[in-house]
């Protein structure tokens, strides 16, 4: 008793030492994406407290001001301080963009999944339905959304989600769906309905921890990408309203100063582009941890 | 280049494989030569090095391996230290090499035809298209391809297994190379595809007087083609020896252990895989021999000093410190107690008890229609199959790929969309029902265990789980009962309780069958489907799991419906046969009377593909057969397509008639018993052609 006790105590050990192990050697995109995103949200937490002017302080600086030692990133058409909107907009752009891609992903996922398991009518109908959507476009099909919402609640923030996600949701549906249909090939999907499970029980055990690599990519992949879109909105007069220091609102509205101050367009475009990198590098090198092989002979 | 040397030479050859933190020796100081005209045939069990030794004869390693020392020598110059634009050269001209699958070999968008055009043109042998098109044509006939043309002109999909491989042996042989390298060429294939590329293989060394190496698991291959052959043991070569004294007197404990757990199909098997204790475990190798941990000779000396090939005898050389003293390999079998697998006599079991009753089983697939509107149209795969399971026994199905034996299962487990019959289990339950319209009782009389663990296995659970969820799910089992369940079950399956929170991928192959059976276990069924459970393990592995497999009936009374290609095994491990072709069963017996005159053709057939582990014996009639042929139209007699002894016309119009042999022995043919009993297989199979 004492010697099997003792054996486990072991184990334990040299199991802890293993995953510790595994630790060091983490892939780099892992690393490097989650020291950027933790960045990312310390800026959006703690960034109001210590950014130098409010987002809508207006005249901060001469209009088109260049980068200077009072505006480190310049300011746009309004003598608005860019560093200081850049700072104030990564919470509103953190949210957005993640809030709605992990809806998307969570139901596109769980419905695709399903679909691809059950097959028959059911795969057939939703599948339809999911490619009607794709095949409507992008903005066309965000508006459609929005005038059924009615105009009154555009701008409103909980609505955005909302259309993303269901932009989303067709696209990432069939990535899963795909996924699905090869995994259910697999014997051990066979035996699980050999011994009575339910469909639901099926995708949640058997075909979930298999599309977790493809899925957490698809997250990082539309993350990226759900910026844009909102700006894109934004920009139609139907996303996030002005003066809110929304990126993709930002680089809409100085689009037109772009060859005379060019900074007004880079300030955010960069921040995005960072944001959409390091979401990529993180989920990727998290999809690699989840699917590592362990190597053997 | 010397006339009398070596055609190629591998001289104190180590690779190494990154292993994520430090490289890792796959093959240690390898020495090797093939001579002019040689059959060398290299065996092991997985994960020995074999095939890095091969890729090495063509200068060949992946990404992650390097060399780290080492020559091989080939016409006067080393490949491990040519350019690469030099190895192209003599690769596919020279030394060519033909892989293990043909499916994934071939290029799926290419006539085959143009494959091979195109290694006849980017080595400049033929110098013109048309000539090389006329030598492709002329390849393609050598290698027992007859209407040429038409090959030419076909996609692989279009080819059977057999017929893809003859393709990729055309292309191995388009430069008229010096040397061929194979790669298990016929794993993949049935017993009568393998024994007509092993005759045609043996034929074109005759009249070509190529070298080959020839790189297998399967003993009984290398003892049909080989000249020669050396045995290897975690990356290195233990014994090297011509082909009889290899299989007569082999020397190094391992050798000895390796052939004596091979089942044999002559012979009632018994227990032998006693001469080869434990698995290769390539992390814990000693100084000395790397066998010495699994050798019950083993001293002191051999934990620390490693020993290299010593020349024993003619051509006969060994890697072992204690060959002077280690016995023989008949005197070791001798002295070992022989058990036999199957215990028939259980006083339990009444004979007339039946656990499954299946009669006249008709399934099918469907085909969807090019309508839209169309209803999909059921295509039979198996048709009019009765036979009965007793309770604890082992029933086996034998047949062809294609033969319908795994739709058999799939049908009694539900999966199949059409089924027709009367399929009777356990008295009360009707297996006709698709499976989720079953009761939750009869899913867990009835497992399955599947071929290949790795895909019967979720890679993302651990074994806790994977043992643990038929428990949960049959039993209500929860908490510490669950756990201290699965840990009886894992003993069971002789598995260490440690692997409880591992995933699959950290186990060996044979580690996750045991996880696939103790999971199937953990249901207590009274049932087990065993869809070809052992084809994807090693000899020694085989040995072990059918020695579990036995003790587990004996000890819960399960049945098994034993599904295998590998007659060797059945015979070791059913207590009844079943043999399948095209659908239909031909012979039904215990297997001492399938395996005994009179043999149906068919079964014959199959017998006599079975390359022994014996080189006086071969494989007499497989040679001339052409392999499992399906066609729109099926005579009566489906075999009569393809039967060697088909007497009159009637065996396509009128089907065969059973006939009776003894209370259990029942075979459906239009030739008398009385003929059938002059063919006897294995006589035949100890004359030569």
């Amino acid at each position: 008793m004492t010697s099997s006790a003792a054996t486990r105590k072991f184990v334990t050990r040299a199991e802890l030492g293993k995953s510790l192990g595994r630790v060091r050697r983490l892939p780099w995109t892992l690393v490097l994406g989650s020291v950027l995103l933790t960045i990312y949200i310390l800026v959006a937490i703690t960034g109001p407290l210590w950014a130098p002017f409010p987002y809508d302080r207006i005249g901060t600086g001469k209009p088109f001001a260049p980068p200077n030692a009072k505006n480190l990133l310049g300011t746009d058409q309004m003598g608005r301080d860019l560093f200081s909107r850049v700072v104030h907009g990564a919470g509103h752009e953190l949210f957005l963009a993640l809030t709605s891609t992990a809806l998307a992903v969570v139901l596109g996922g769980f419905l695709g999944l399903l679909s691809g398991f059950v097959g028959g009518w059911f795969d057939e109908i939703l599948m339809r339905l999911f490619e009607v959507l794709i095949s409507i476009p992008v903005l066309v099909f965000a508006l459609l959304v929005i005038m059924a919402a009615g105009l009154e609640a555009s701008g409103n923030e909980w609505l955005l989600v909302g259309v993303v996600a269901l932009v989303w949701l067709p696209r990432t549906g069939r990535m899963a769906r795909s996924v699905a249909i090869d995994l259910v090939t697999r014997d051990y999907v066979l035996v699980a309905r050999a011994r009575g499970e339910s469909a639901w029980s099926i995708v949640w055990r058997e075909l979930l921890p298999n599309a977790t690599g493809v899925l957490l990519v698809e997250f990082g992949v539309r993350a990226g990408y759900a910026p844009i879109l909102i700006g894109s909105l934004g920009f139609l007069g139907l996303g996030v309203r002005p003066p809110t220091p929304e990126w993709g609102l930002m680089i809409s509205e100085n689009r037109a100063n772009l060859v005379a101050a060019p900074y007004t367009v880079l300030a955010p475009a960069l921040a995005l582009s960072g944001l959409v990198i390091s979401l990529n590098m993180f989920t990727d090198g998290l999809a690699r941890v989840l699917g590592r092989q362990v190597k053997r002979f | 280049m010397e006339q009398n040397g070596p055609l190629i030479e591998i001289r104190d050859l180590t690779v190494e494989y990154w292993q994520g933190d430090r490289w890792n020796p796959v093959v240690e100081n390898l020495s090797l030569h093939i001579n002019p005209a040689e059959t060398l045939g290299l065996v092991g069990e997985s994960g020995c090095g074999k095939s890095t030794t091969a890729n090495a004869l063509l200068g060949y390693r992946p990404r992650s391996a390097r060399y780290r020392s080492g020559h091989v020598f080939f016409g006067g110059q080393d490949l491990l230290r040519l350019s690469d634009s030099a190895l192209q050269r003599i690769r596919g001209r020279q030394i060519s090499f033909v892989p293990q699958n043909p499916t994934t070999a071939l290029s799926p968008g290419i006539h085959v035809g143009d494959q091979i055009v195109e290694a006849l043109m980017v080595h400049h042998y033929s110098k013109t298209a048309h000539e090389a098109r006329e030598r492709a044509l002329d390849l393609l006939t050598r290698v027992g391809l007859p209407n040429a043309s038409t090959i030419f002109k076909r996609y692989p999909h279009q080819l059977s297994g057999g017929q893809q491989q003859r393709v990729i042996i055309a292309m191995a042989l388009a430069c008229d190379p010096q040397l061929i390298v194979l790669d298990e060429p016929t794993t993949g294939l049935d017993v009568t595809t393998q024994a007509q590329i092993l005759d045609l293989l043996m034929d074109l060394q005759s009249s070509y007087g190529l070298a080959m190496l020839y790189v297998t698991h399967n003993l009984g291959v290398v003892a049909q083609i080989c000249t020669r052959i050396g045995v290897m043991y975690a990356g290195q070569i233990v014994e090297v020896a011509p082909r009889n004294v290899i299989f007569k007197q082999p020397l190094h404990p391992y050798t000895q252990g390796l052939i004596a757990s091979v089942p044999r199909i002559t012979a009632p098997a018994q227990l032998r895989s006693l001469l080869l204790r434990g698995l290769l475990k390539r992390d814990e190798l000693p100084a000395g021999c790397p066998f010495a941990p699994r050798c019950g000779f083993a001293q002191e000396v051999c934990f620390t000093q490693s020993q290299h090939l010593v020349e024993v005898g003619r051509d006969h050389a060994v890697a072992c410190w204690r060959w002077q003293e280690i016995p023989s390999l008949a005197q070791r079998l001798a002295e070992t107690q022989s058990v036999a697998f199957r215990q028939c006599e259980r006083p339990s079991c009444q004979p007339d008890e039946v656990l499954l009753k299946v009669e006249n089983l008709g399934a099918a697939y469907t085909v969807q229609q090019r309508h839209l509107f169309a209803r999909p149209i059921p295509r039979l795969i198996v048709d009019g199959v009765s036979f009965d399971i007793r309770p604890g026994e082992t029933f086996a199905l034998v047949g062809e790929s294609g033969s319908g034996k795994s739709t058999i299962a799939r049908a009694l487990n539900g999966f199949i969309p059409y089924v027709t019959g009367n399929l009777r289990f356990d008295g009360q339950y009707d297996l006709t029902i698709p499976v989720d319209k079953r009761t939750r009782n009869l899913l867990r009389e009835l497992q399955l265990v599947f071929q290949n663990p790795d895909a019967s296995l979720n890679p993302r659970q651990r074994i806790s789980q994977i043992i643990g969820r038929p428990l949960q799910m049959f039993f209500g089992l929860s908490g510490a009962a669950l756990r201290r369940r699965v840990e009886e079950l894992l003993e069971d399956v002789r598995l260490d309780r440690r692997y409880y929170d591992r995933f699959p991928d950290e186990l060996s192959g044979g580690e996750r069958q045991r996880v696939a059976i103790a999971r199937a276990l953990a249901a207590e069924p009274k049932l087990m489907l065993c869809d070809e459970v052992l084809s994807a393990l090693d000899v020694s592995v085989q040995a072990n799991i059918i020695e579990l497999l036995a003790e587990l009936q004996a000890k819960r009374n399960v049945a098994y419906l034993f599904i295998s290609h590998d007659l060797a095994v059945v015979r070791s491990l059913a207590h009844r046969v079943g043999v399948l072709y095209w659908g239909a069963l031909c012979e039904v017996g215990t297997t001492e009377e399938v395996f005994s005159p009179p043999f149906h053709p068919y079964t014959y057939l199959l017998l006599s593909a079975v390359p022994e582990a014996d080189p006086d014996q071969v494989m007499p009639e497989a040679r001339k057969d052409i392999g499992l042929i399906i066609s729109e139209d099926k005579p009566a007699c489906p075999f009569a397509l393809r039967c060697p002894w088909k007497s009159a016309s009637h065996c396509n119009d009128e089907p065969p008639p059973w006939q009776t042999l003894s209370r259990t022995h029942m075979l459906r043919c239009h030739i008398p018993v009385e003929e059938l009993r002059q063919h006897d297989v294995w006589t035949d199979r100890f004359k030569r052609a």
